[in-house]
């Protein structure tokens, strides 16, 4: 075992108690302690399991913009209020738009901000508002049985430890195929122009099947809600918390 | 801009990729609100956009970046027909519990019962008030069907 596979099991290790102790079902010093953990966790990878990147300005953006974003996924799978969570998560959505526009992929970032941010966060908020009378319901503060943080935690750290191994023989051995460095064309500066001309040359039938999705789901879901408003289990006038 | 740069660059994002997906996973196998549990496969998706556009800048090729916008067109999708199918479950229930929905499992699985269920917190904020003045007004009813708590 090398140093950067002790420095990974170090950091699975840390990240996967963290998550046992953040997650629901759990007291507000153990929440400190993890939250403790995640971070000591998370600056250890950034440093440690990270490749560096080419200056000091790129690393600071990377690492500031990653740090966000995952602290931030989670928060949100770890808060005990569904409002609380819809919130980390718009937070983390909002760090995975800055990584996508670092990235060179300044459409899907604006994309991710208006419509996930805009319009399926907002949806979820609804939903939560209309069908949860009380943000404090039984079902939050637990979880399954005693093992389901420690098992799905675990399983989590083996998918993470297999695909960081398989990455580090890829990137720290060699380079299978040099990227076009002169100029990528996905970072051109006429992005959005390439990208349309792409979508609309190369992916027209797809944009068409997306448009056809697009209009079945929204008649699909206005039709659901009739249907299910004439269901025999009529609903009640309050919902019980 | 190397090479260098290049594979750390994708070596990195695909690490943050698969972190994302593996805290979506976790809290998906987890939560038990359904609302929370769609926030997870929406989190999940997440993870495997960023992979993708860090696949599509080191290949130099479009595909990546379409194939997310096409990620985001399915996850609206997802997201309209889940919660029209949350709020229906949500008011045959009146909960957003999974477990009220157990009745789903297989024949030969033992019903699941939750055991130590913790106490609540009493709320932590007092909000100020008001001392009685006047003549007491009439209740209305509306305004007591009113939650306090979101």
């Amino acid at each position: 075992m090398n140093g950067a596979s002790g420095w990974l099991c170090a950091v699975l290790l840390l990240g996967m108690v963290a998550l046992c102790l953040l997650l629901p079902a759990t007291t507000r010093r153990r929440r400190w302690a993890g939250a403790l953990l995640g971070l000591l966790s998370l600056l250890l990878m950034l440093v440690e399991v990270l490749l560096p990147l080419v200056s000091w300005t790129a690393q600071a953006v990377f690492w500031v913009l990653a740090a966000v974003t995952i602290g931030a996924a989670v928060a949100a799978i770890s808060m005990t209020k569904p409002v609380y969570t819809a919130v980390w998560f718009g937070l983390s959505l909002l760090g995975t738009a800055s990584l996508l526009l670092f990235d060179g992929a300044q459409f899907l970032s604006i994309a991710t901000v208006a419509v996930y941010a805009g319009a399926i966060l907002v949806t979820f908020l609804f939903v939560i508002m209309l069908a949860q009378p009380e943000g404090r319901a039984v079902y939050d503060r637990i979880t399954w049985r005693w093992y389901s943080k420690a098992a799905a935690a675990l399983v989590a750290a083996i998918l993470m430890g297999i695909l960081t191994l398989a990455l580090d023989r890829f990137a720290r051995t060699e380079v299978p195929w040099a990227p076009a460095l002169e100029q990528l064309d996905v970072l051109h500066p006429a992005h959005m122009a390439r990208f349309g001309g792409e979508l609309f040359s190369k992916h027209l039938l797809s944009i068409e099947v997306a448009g056809a999705l697009l209009l079945v789901a929204l008649v699909g879901a206005i039709s659901i809600m009739i249907q299910s408003g004439r269901s025999p289990g009529a609903p009640p006038e309050r919902m019980e918390p | 801009m190397n090479a260098g740069h290049e594979v750390a660059l994708l070596h990195n994002y695909l690490l943050v990729g698969g972190l994302l997906f593996a805290i979506g996973l976790v809290g998906f196998l987890v939560r038990r609100n359904l609302i929370v549990l769609f926030l997870c496969a929406e989190m999940m998706l997440q993870g495997i956009s960023v992979s993708l556009v860090a696949w599509a800048r080191y290949v130099d090729d479009w595909g990546g970046q379409i194939l997310v916008l096409f990620i985001i067109v399915v996850a609206a999708c997802e997201a309209a027909i889940a919660m029209t199918l949350i709020l229906a479950l949500a008011r045959r229930s009146n909960k957003l519990d999974m477990l009220a929905w157990q009745d789903l499992r297989e024949a030969n699985v033992a019903a699941y019962v939750d055991r130590e269920v913790p106490e609540e917190r009493a709320p932590s904020a007092t909000w100020p008030t008001l001392p009685p003045a006047g003549v007491q007004p009439p209740v209305d009813e509306q305004a007591q069907l009113y939650r306090n708590h979101v």
